[in-house]
């Protein structure tokens, strides 16, 4: 199809507001904040005026004044049309809306149709709205003309001269869409089920006869001509062709030598961001309006009440102020304000702007700069080629904005010439050009690179801006291969170092999830590549125009919400399941062999005094010490036992909102020295909290398990999260040394656990792990055999929880009552 | 009224639209420097540019400390520097009247304060009478008998830091000296530096080191510092080397100074912390960097002239109901689309009095919240990224960019493990050459988005740090068709001599920074920031400013492309493609139609006209000195016209216009 012109278009709407339009239909609705089903009930008309709403909103959204339309009404009580005025006839027809550049006035005057006690005839309407169309353009043969009819087709049609009517839809190039409400559709898999006969008729005549004498028609169902209307559309928009030109060396001087290629640059890529929302705000009614409103409401009864809530739109307006004190408040003073973002209102004065300098801070000093602008850096129009650079040495990364096309001058041919044979031998060569982009005289000048481009039939440059020395940021960061210890010796085992087996098992992910096969099948069928950004939505700028269509189209958003986004637009947002399916097992393996944990934020205690001192930032950091343990039969921390320098990450420098856990290397006996400050000494209170017994990554040590695990879930850390530690914490101490003088507590710590996992749900993890630790005991070598019958003691208690325990809870079990009474025998 | 700190912040929509600087702008930085002024660092030696002047190494240091609160306006005019020189003997004249004593033979040379015109133009006086008079800072700060114990040193750093620090600001102590062994038969002092360099790092503050070689004196941080520092001035370098010094804080050259500093002038920041899922169950953390963001021009500001002074004004923007007056809360507003004023018929309502307004039945909401208006924009994720798949490095083109890029590194604290998965992630893809794909919402009110993630080796001599480079890839909205797809195609012949004049003006550096130390990844500056700051610092010192003195480094060296050695040079190259060129059978080929609409007639005549107007041109001596420009009247309009667009002209006016256009042309070229 060849793109058409943007604009330049007169649509008429033919809309049918007929007494039939008037009968209701329910609608079904975007599911609950519940997923549960919800349905409204509206009229014919109600639901059709969505339709022709949303292609209006459509063109006030795109803002161009060449996009124009009208709305002709029929099945009206009265007539009001000019065809009727000057020669009689087509009567229950009206111009309802007068052909123009649709607003949001538009749309309020089509939310005020209601249906009628008549019928009127749809090829009257659409011959009436032709002729206005027609008198409205005249010889503009450029426009394009539409017309779209929307009607239930169950009025009387007058079958004898349509055939005229079809003619002259294409004597004047007019495209036709008719939109039937309930029209049966075979594309669609539609059938109204007790079609009225005479509607039938109707569509018949429709689809089979008027429609294909219009040489552009198309015909369709509402519901799924709405639900096409719903898919997000690309609006290509071609970019402006601006005046340039490419110098290379001195041309001012050295002419000979040097060369001007005359260029025109335009857009290759730019954002395109979704239009702005207004805002508004429920204004306050005055006490005059309650009592008129309350006087009309009287007159009318209670049951017609109306009462009105009224959205003011809102302005944004801007004031300045200035501290009225006099110049005795010092600098310091001032500062200290704004940082404690205490205002102390009643030193402020309002000022206009008028009076008001413009300037710039330096410092703490102010300099005053009336036209807020000092004088420009004296540039001259022109991309000025500074050199060449291999291809292989542009880094990617640094490519700052959006890219740029430049072309030799269309009209120009040595300009083409030249510009190709740069381009050719750019690309011969693999180098990118370096230059320097001035887009008028006077303005800044940015850096950039230039790579060659080869279409088929003409050949340009791409610009990409690069940056400055001033936009480049080295922050230094901590090698991820290279770690020392103490001693300054390379460690090679880690924590923080991939093992082989990871590092295969990485391999294989990474070659699983290789895209280039992941799409569907082509004709041949070969696998194609999948994901192209070609063809992405963006999905904000859509699911944002989307909601500003509907809520200008419904006039309540709590009984109307807004549908679900298109799945269109969330087609990128994971990979294909089947893609992912193939992947598992290499992901499954990953998992197994990174073993990576989540580690659950530990909440900051309240501090009692008030001494927030010196360290006391939004970034403070709560400092871990923890002691290398002696014995750990964990085999993720293995490796960490390798290097006593402990799992140590987020330099202090950086400051997140979230509180750092920092595990100071220092061993708990060398607590760092109170500072001076007599604020320092709370760290005291840190102290009872850090067990130094516990592994960097759990919420559970092995000091007091039992408090921890009380503490967590207190504080509503994810229950899963605790309930795995403390099992593992009381696996490692049932099978520590000397495990015997703990198994009293272990035992209370079993009884709580099992509580824990019943009432949140945890049944399957408390299963697994008892069966785990009979394993452990009893099979496993040491083991700890006494300790079991210890559990067994306890009986039935400790046992599994059975389907029926579960039950009661809320959950479910996959061990009977029976399996659960057997289990400790 | 809403509080003062809101005044200046942007609707929440309109967050996502911030530059990324804006996050540095809300956190200050305070550096402290702590410079050693012992005998050593006073002794006079040979000025490295200019050789008949003399200089000292603590001249250098005050030197660079003065460059960087110059910078430092540009990148962080909020942030807070001060002065603390020790083993000087030099007292305050007067005794402080509030804040902390400082120990014996230090002196606080300028407390930690915002930047300021004046304490700038303190030092560059100094720095000036240093100049004429060598001695100058020996006098200023003379040297004590003794070393001050570096436990001191710190102490006094500390006590100086929270009298003056903002408490939410990053804190950091630039400690400057040459000597690697100050206390080198004292196990007490050197356990005293240790705790109370501690004390330091307890407060937040981060002591950075620059310590100073020679050639006739290596530093050996081994002797003392190597062990004191390890808590603290690694804190970012924790699991690379406490031992043996990272080489960027040894300085052989103290010219090298100011360029250290300058890598360590912003203090790191994280601009986002957030989990990313490589798939379902294998979730890692990671922390994002912008290594790369366009330094901009700061805006000018309101202030009121109060006669004594100047003030700036506050700003304070508010939503208003223009009809009653009023202002609304921020939590009340509704977004929605516009509507049109009271009367209908109006279509102009943004220039109506009346405010627009919607009525609608009580209980009915026409509008969305600002939580709806957040979850449309997300489409309800969370902040993370997640991995989509791989593709070959290739796949990702040049032209599939619209941003600048992140950096992202691993974060261990809330999922362990991440750093070896990262690790274990990287090196897989810079061995099979892929980039990966990954959808991302970084923050909490931003657009989802699809990120290139192009992995990055390391390679510690270029210090460039491994990690994860993620680029915003355009969507199909953000994507402009090629408005041309038609045109001349050049021959061979000409493409190689093009190639010829190519091949002299290569770098073969590219992008990558010359040597070692120059911290800009090329030679560009910002000309125009600099241009813009050099006036402003120029103004606020009341000086003259010099446009003539300013240098442009980012005009291309034509020296470089022209001829001094004839054949050598690029410049005789661009000759004979130029000859070629005036020479290839295009010029006098009739252009065809591309993209832009023109009249069909007039198309085919184009080429013709351009010719003749050229062979007009050319026998044109004669027409320069003709008044009359007979041979301009005979041409048409349109030919005009398309002489006019080929030239990049304009094509507006009467002929007349054309003409004079025309001429103006041939008389300049």
């Amino acid at each position: 199809m060849v793109a058409e012109r943007a604009g330049y278009t007169v649509t008429m709407f033919v809309v049918d507001i007929s007494k039939s339009m008037g009968a209701t239909r329910t609608v079904a609705l975007p599911p609950g904040p519940n997923g549960e089903e919800r349905l409204t009930e509206m009229t014919h008309l109600q639901y059709a005026l969505q339709y022709v709403k949303f292609k209006i909103q459509d063109m006030i959204y795109g803002a161009r004044k060449t996009d124009q339309c009208g709305v002709v009404i029929f099945g009206t009580e009265e007539t009001d049309n000019q065809i009727n005025a000057q020669h009689g006839g087509y009567e229950n027809v009206t111009e309802y809306i007068p052909i123009g550049t649709p607003s949001a006035a538009t749309l309020r005057e089509l939310d005020e149709l209601e249906p009628s006690e008549v019928f009127g005839d749809p090829v009257d309407a659409m011959i009436v709205a032709v002729e206005a169309q027609n008198k409205h353009l005249g010889k503009k043969k450029t426009w394009t003309r539409k017309v779209i009819l929307v009607t239930d087709g169950e009025g009387p049609i007058e079958l004898e001269d349509w055939e005229a009517t079809a003619n002259k839809l294409n004597e004047l190039n007019i495209a036709l869409t008719v939109v039937g409400v309930d029209f049966d559709d075979q594309e669609f898999d539609y059938v109204q089920r007790d079609k009225p006969d005479f509607k039938r008729v109707n569509e018949e005549f429709f689809r089979n006869q008027f429609c294909p004498k219009v040489n552009d028609s198309v015909i369709g169902n509402l519901d799924r001509v709405l639900e096409q209307i719903s898919l997000p559309d690309v609006k290509t928009s071609r970019s402006t062709l601006m005046n340039n030109v490419l110098r290379i060396g001195d041309v001012d001087t050295r002419t000979e030598e040097a060369m001007e290629i005359l260029v025109k640059t335009c857009k290759c890529t730019s954002i395109n961001r979704p239009k702005a929302f207004k805002k508004f705000a429920i204004r306050p009614k005055t006490a005059q309006e309650e009592e008129a409103e309350q006087t009309m409401n009287a007159d009318y009864g209670d049951e017609n009440k109306v009462v009105t809530v009224t959205y003011a739109q809102l302005k944004a307006r801007t004031e300045y102020y200035v501290h009225k004190s006099d110049g005795k408040e010092d600098e310091e003073e001032q500062v200290k304000i704004e940082e404690d973002g205490e205002p102390r209102t009643e030193d402020l004065e309002k000022v206009e702007k008028e009076e008001l300098i413009r300037g710039f801070k330096y410092g703490t000093s102010y300099v005053p700069c009336p036209e807020g602008q000092f004088p420009k850096l004296p540039t001259k129009k022109g991309i000025d080629l500074t050199g060449f650079i291999p291809e292989k040495k542009f880094r990617r990364e640094y490519a700052m904005g959006e890219v740029q096309y430049i072309w030799g001058n269309p009209d120009n041919p040595t300009a083409q010439c030249a510009l190709s044979s740069v381009v050719q031998a750019m690309y011969e060569k693999g180098v990118l050009a370096v230059g320097r982009w001035v887009t008028g005289d006077g303005r800044d000048p940015k850096m950039g690179v230039m790579s060659p481009a080869l279409f088929e039939k003409v050949h340009c440059l791409l610009w990409v801006p690069m940056p400055f020395a001033d936009d480049v940021r080295r922050y230094t960061f901590p090698s991820l291969d290279e770690l020392r210890n103490k001693k300054g010796e390379i460690v090679n085992e880690h924590a923080y170092l991939p093992t082989e087996k990871q590092l295969e098992a990485m391999d294989d992910f990474v070659d699983a999830m290789d895209l280039m096969q992941a799409g569907d099948k082509d004709e041949k069928g070969n696998r194609t590549e999948w994901l192209d950004i070609r063809d992405s939505y963006n999905p904000s700028f859509h699911r944002l125009k989307q909601a500003m269509f509907h809520c200008a189209v419904v006039s309540d958003l709590d009984t109307n919400p807004l549908p679900p986004p298109h799945p269109e637009l969330l087609k990128y947002f994971n990979p294909p399941k089947k893609f992912v399916k193939k992947a598992q097992s290499t992901i499954d393996n990953c998992i197994k062999v990174f073993h990576i944990k989540h580690v659950p934020k530990v909440v900051k205690v309240a501090r009692k005094d008030g001494h927030n001192h010196a360290n006391d930032d939004d970034d403070e950091m709560l400092l871990l010490d923890r002691k290398p343990s002696t014995s750990k039969p964990s085999q993720s921390h293995s490796q960490a036992q390798i290097s006593p320098k402990p799992a140590e990450d987020g330099s202090e420098t950086e400051d997140d909102d979230e509180d750092e856990m920092l595990i100071d290397k220092a061993e708990p006996t060398r607590r760092p020295n109170p500072l001076p400050t007599p604020a320092r000494s709370l760290n005291n209170d840190d102290d009872m909290d850090i067990d130094p017994q516990r592994d960097p990554d759990r919420v559970i040590g092995r000091t007091n398990p039992l408090a921890d695990f009380r503490a967590n879930l207190e504080r509503g850390d994810i229950v899963t999260k605790v309930v795995e530690d403390m099992s593992a914490v009381i696996q490692e101490l049932i099978l520590a040394p000397f495990a015997s003088r703990r198994s009293k507590e272990m035992i209370e710590c079993l009884i709580e656990l099992r509580e824990v996992c019943l009432q949140e749900d945890e049944v399957y993890a408390w299963n697994s792990f008892l069966s785990s630790l009979r394993r452990i005991c009893i099979d496993s070598s040491p083991g700890n055999k006494v300790f079991w019958s210890e559990v067994r003691n306890v009986g039935r208690a400790l046992s599994l929880i059975s389907d029926k325990e579960a039950e009661k809870n809320g959950g479910s079990s996959q061990f009977s009552e029976m399996q659960a009474t057997e289990f400790l025998k | 009224m809403a509080p003062y700190d809101d005044w200046n912040r942007v609707d929440e929509d309109e967050e996502d639209e911030l530059q990324d600087t804006a996050f540095f702008d809300a956190k200050k930085d305070v550096i402290l420097f702590c410079i050693d002024c012992s005998p050593s660092m006073l002794v006079l030696r040979p000025d490295p540019e200019d050789e008949t002047k003399t200089t000292s190494h603590l001249y250098a240091a005050l030197n660079s400390a003065m460059n960087l609160q110059k910078r430092k306006v540009v990148t962080g005019p909020n942030d807070s520097f001060g002065i603390l020189l020790f083993n000087t003997t030099r007292k305050l004249d007067t005794p402080r009247t509030q804040g902390s004593e400082i120990k014996k033979n230090m002196f606080l040379y300028q407390p930690i304060g915002p930047i300021s015109a004046p304490t700038i133009q303190e030092l560059i006086q100094l720095l000036n009478a240093a100049q004429e008079d060598s001695d100058e800072i020996q006098k200023q700060f003379p040297p004590c008998d003794s070393r001050v114990a570096m436990g001191d040193v710190f102490t006094s750093c500390n006590w100086v830091i929270r009298d003056g620090a903002p408490k939410t600001a990053t804190k950091r102590v630039f400690l400057i000296t040459d000597e690697d062994d100050p206390h080198p038969s004292s196990k007490q002092l050197k356990i005293s530096a240790q705790t109370t360099l501690e004390d330091l790092a307890q407060a937040g503050v981060i002591v950075e080191p620059f310590f100073i070689q020679s050639e006739d004196r290596r530093f050996d941080v081994t002797k003392f510092y190597s062990s004191v520092l390890q808590t603290n001035a690694f804190a970012d370098d924790v699991d690379s080397d406490p031992f043996i010094l990272n080489q960027s804080i040894s300085i052989s050259r103290i010219e090298d100074l100011l360029s250290q500093m300058r890598f360590r002038e912003v203090a790191k920041r994280a601009l986002f912390n957030i989990p990313f899922a490589l798939a379902k169950g294998l979730t890692i953390g990671v922390k994002g960097y912008g290594l790369v963001t366009e330094q901009k021009k700061g805006e000018y500001k309101y202030f009121v002239d109060l006669g004594d002074r100047l003030e700036a004004a506050m700003v304070k923007t508010g939503q208003l109901d223009e009809d009653r007056q009023v202002e609304v809360d921020k939590s009340n507003i509704v977004y929605g689309m516009a509507v049109v004023g009271a009367a209908p018929s109006n279509d102009d309502a943004e220039d109506d009095s009346m405010a627009a307004t919607k009525v609608v039945r009580s209980g009915q909401r026409p509008f969305y919240t600002a939580d709806e208006m957040r979850s449309f924009r997300t489409l309800g994720l969370e902040p993370g990224l997640k991995l989509l798949g791989f593709k070959p490095r290739d796949t990702i083109k040049f032209e599939d960019n619209v941003k600048h890029s992140l950096f992202l590194y691993p974060e261990e604290n809330t999922y362990a493990g991440s750093k070896r998965t990262f690790s274990a992630l990287l090196k897989s893809m810079i061995k099979k050459k892929v980039v990966g794909l990954a959808r991302g919402v970084l923050r909490r009110n931003s657009t989802p988005t699809i990120y290139a993630v192009l992995p990055q080796e390391e390679d510690v001599d270029e210090m460039e740090p491994a990690g994860f480079h993620i680029i915003p890839l355009p969507f199909a909205d953000d994507i402009r068709s090629a408005p041309i797809d038609e045109g001349y195609i050049a021959s061979d012949d000409l493409k190689d001599k093009a190639r010829a004049w190519i091949n002299k003006m290569t770098i073969k550096s590219g992008y990558v920074p010359d040597s070692y130390p120059n911290p800009a990844p090329h030679k560009f500056a910002t000309t125009a920031l600099a241009f813009h700051y050099d006036q402003l610092e120029a103004s606020a010192f009341r000086e003259e400013f010099n446009p003539d003195a300013f240098e442009d480094l980012t005009e291309p060296n034509v020296d470089l492309i022209h001829a001094i050695n004839g054949a050598q040079k690029a410049g005789k190259l661009l000759k004979e493609w130029k000859v070629v060129l005036a020479n290839d059978h295009s010029a006098t080929l009739v252009i065809p139609v591309t993209g832009s609409k023109r009249k069909p007639d007039d198309a085919s005549n184009d080429g013709i006209d351009v010719a003749e107007i050229k062979t007009r041109i050319e026998s044109g001596s004669l027409m320069k000195a003709s008044p009359t420009l007979l041979s301009f009247y005979c041409l048409k309009v349109d030919q005009l016209k398309a002489f006019c667009r080929s030239q990049n002209l304009s094509t507006s006016g009467k002929k007349s216009d054309l003409i004079q256009r025309v001429q103006d042309w041939c008389n300049s070229h």
